[in-house]
């Protein structure tokens, strides 16, 4: 792990869990959560289309959350 | 480091198979966990399914009526993203996919899966364990093989259908060749930069099998970790035990809604990332005027 990270652990004694998964998952969040936001705006400009923004929103959530996914993975698999 | 032994989950990352507890020497070593909850589910989906199918009637109520809605509902979404000529093609495969999965995902939140197995031993109790280490059933896509066989099943069915569909000078023009309806000078000068972006496009499509079943497992393994987790909170914060068991009960139960919605939601976007793919290597040009 990072030799620094590993001092503030000692030092801190608090500092647990994984880096990577911190990370990876506050870009995920923010990503689908600017997903999220244009989703609704779209909808609020075109109720009619809210079927296909759906589909859209759900499809560009799910890829960016296999971001964080991929770093969860590596948290609990890997180092 | 320390914190590592925090993050080693509670439930292991890969399945155990069953039999190998019991005689020490590999016996049925196939036969893992995750498979075992596989092949109930597809027991659950074939039966659902006859039960639907015994007496087909020309207006549907009961079970046929619940499984004709489901597949109109399918058929109509995949429709919109495939388009009117593939869905006939695709339609089997997506569907199955959908259901499975689905089915899958919420078997995976029963409460028996999981919490039955091996584990050490409690002092003094009978057959109750401190932490089951090696659960009897996991569920099926809790598994990086059942996804991954999943993804790349899907891949192999879609270079069938692309090829056949585009033909095989078609999908490396479709790949490789100049977009954007460049002709003459421009087309020639492009073309290295296009080469390069194709190259760029086969390594996504190269990679999407690993997304695809590192999401759904991912999100499925993190969910079965966040409700253990959230189960033996109690204990693990120290409270008394009556405290603990009351937590232990009322504290997973908004974690099991999530659960429901993240199990539709990975089948979903499983699907609908496959019918994706599918869309955007097997549209001709002029189809994509009328879309």
């Amino acid at each position: 792990m990072y030799p620094i990270l590993a001092a503030a652990v000692e030092a801190a004694g608090g500092i647990t869990g994984s880096f990577t998964l911190g990370i990876a998952g506050a870009g995920a969040a923010i990503g689908i959560g600017l997903i999220g936001a244009r989703a609704v705006e779209a909808v609020g400009r075109n109720p009619g289309a809210f079927g296909r923004v759906l589909t859209l929103a759900i499809i560009g959530m799910a890829l960016a959350e296999a971001i964080a996914i991929y770093a969860l993975i590596r948290a609990f698999a890997g180092a | 480091m320390k914190f590592d032994a925090l993050l080693a989950a509670a439930i292991p990352l890969n399945a155990q198979s069953v039999f190998e507890e019991f005689y020490g020497e590999t016996y049925l070593e196939w036969l893992t966990n995750s498979l075992l909850v596989a092949t109930i589910v597809v027991g659950i989906i074939l039966g659902f399914a006859r039960a639907a199918t015994r007496h087909l009637e020309l207006v549907p109520h009961g079970t046929q009526n619940l499984f004709e809605a489901l597949f109109h509902g399918i058929y109509e979404m995949m429709e919109g993203i495939v388009g009117k000529h593939m869905i006939a093609r695709t339609f089997g495969l997506l569907a199955s996919l959908f259901i499975y999965i689905l089915v899958s995902n919420w078997f995976g939140l029963l409460p028996g899966v999981g919490s039955i197995g091996w584990g050490q031993e409690r002092p003094g109790a009978f057959l109750s364990y401190e932490h089951v280490e090696f659960p009897l059933l996991r569920p099926a896509t809790a598994d990086l093989n059942t996804t991954l066989g999943m993804a790349t099943v899907f891949m192999l069915l879609w270079v069938y259908w692309t090829i056949s569909e585009m033909g095989v000078g078609g999908t490396i023009k479709h790949i490789f060749g100049v977009k954007g309806g460049l002709k003459g000078f421009m087309a020639i000068a492009l073309a290295p930069i296009f080469f390069f972006v194709g190259i760029i496009e086969v390594i996504s499509i190269a990679f999407r099998p690993v997304s695809l079943s590192l999401r759904l497992f991912g999100n499925v393994f993190a969910g079965e970790n966040l409700l253990s987790t959230m189960i033996t909170l109690g204990n693990d914060l120290g409270l008394p035990k009556w405290v603990a068991y009351l937590s232990s009960v009322v504290v997973p139960i908004p974690f099991y809604f999530l659960e429901l919605l993240v199990g539709l939601l990975q089948a979903l976007v499983f699907v609908l990332l496959c019918a994706v793919y599918i869309q955007l290597s097997t549209t001709h040009d002029e189809e994509e005027a009328h879309h």
